[in-house]
């Protein structure tokens, strides 16, 4: 516990593994990531203006090209977008342009702006045996609460069991 | 788009079923990478009998969505599987089943049902014994596939409640 916190600092130079089968390690992240979200920023420019693909997308791209241009470390990157990490950014990236490139061919847009989609809202009580598939919480959360219970237990043991009253 | 506490359920046309799913596996906020189940439902009552579902999940958001499409017995659906390559089977089985085919399907044979079997077995109209019964001749040394035989009366139980009708127990 007190070799993982001083060796902290050490470790974020280099990632080992990103613990998942078939995506390997990317060394230069950033540079692949910045390249990309500039390629994004550049190929969204032939979807007309006011359609929210468009929007969404320069919004997220933005975001996330700020955060990885101000972000000298891959770890600083991914703790501050909270969305996974570097490698699987990459492959959200790349996916992206191809969704790009395929909607630019198919061209969707110019939907009347009357056309209603119709929207059901089902509300009758799911029996308790049936599982309901939620999403999971967020990981600034995870990351934040996971930080303030290391540096306590090395104080004391924890008094309270649940992580959220530890979080601001 | 129906939204709800069971699951969300988006119906589509079948123009656009393609270009879709397409989008929900690439876009950003809705990667849906994995698709669970492909299946059918025969809706005799009405005109564009089959409904085709599919189930997509994504593990990135943790959230499943169902994409449902109607069909007829002549309509063609476009084949998934360039996007998600474990729908070939499952397109296989809705053919196979009800007799939904797929323009330009890669391979678009019989999963489940005998080889010379006509007719696809999950629709309405196809009675639950079929139409042939197979049996081993043994003056021709292999096994004869003839039309049915039953010597019951298909049965049918119509219990209005498990609770009225005791009569053994």
């Amino acid at each position: 516990m007190f070799l993982r916190a001083i060796a902290r600092p050490l470790m974020a130079g280099v990632k080992q593994t990103t613990g998942i089968v078939g995506l390997d390690v990317v060394p230069n992240a950033r540079e692949v990531l910045i390249s990309l979200y500039s390629k994004t920023l550049k190929e969204i420019q032939a979807v007309p203006p006011d359609e929210g693909y468009r929007k969404a997308v320069e919004s997220f791209t933005k975001h996330r090209l700020t955060v990885c241009r101000e972000e000298e470390d891959w770890e600083a990157i991914e703790k501050r977008l909270g969305c996974g990490q570097v490698e699987e950014l990459i492959e959200e990236a790349r996916d992206e342009l191809k969704l790009i490139e395929k909607m630019i061919e198919w061209d969707p847009w110019g939907v009347p702006d009357d056309y209603e989609c119709e929207v059901i809202e089902n509300d009758a009580p799911v029996p308790k045996h049936v599982p309901l598939h939620r999403p999971g919480p967020l990981p600034e959360e995870f990351y934040s609460t996971l930080e303030k219970l290391q540096l306590n237990s090395k104080e004391a043991p924890p008094a309270v069991t649940s992580g959220e009253s530890k979080a601001v | 788009m129906e939204r709800s506490e069971h699951g969300n359920r988006l119906d589509t046309n079948s123009d656009y079923l393609f270009q879709l799913l397409c989008f929900l596996k690439l876009h950003t906020y809705t990667r849906v990478q994995v698709s669970i189940d492909i299946c059918g439902v025969d809706y005799p009552s009405r005109k564009r009998r089959f409904e085709v579902i599919y189930n997509l999940l994504s593990t990135r958001y943790n959230s499943r969505i169902r994409v449902q499409i109607s069909a007829d017995e002549v309509t063609r659906i476009s084949p998934v599987v360039s996007l998600f390559p474990s729908a070939g089977r499952w397109e296989r089985e809705v053919w196979d089943m009800f007799g939904v085919s797929s323009i330009n399907h890669p391979d678009l044979r019989r999963i489940s049902t005998d080889y010379g079997f006509e007719g696809h077995p999950l629709r309405k109209d196809l009675p639950l014994s079929g139409y042939v019964e197979v049996r081993y001749d043994d003056p021709e040394k292999r096994v004869v596939s003839e039309p049915i035989e039953m010597t019951q009366e298909f049965r049918y139980f119509d219990f209005a409640s498990p609770w009225e009708q005791r009569s053994d127990g």
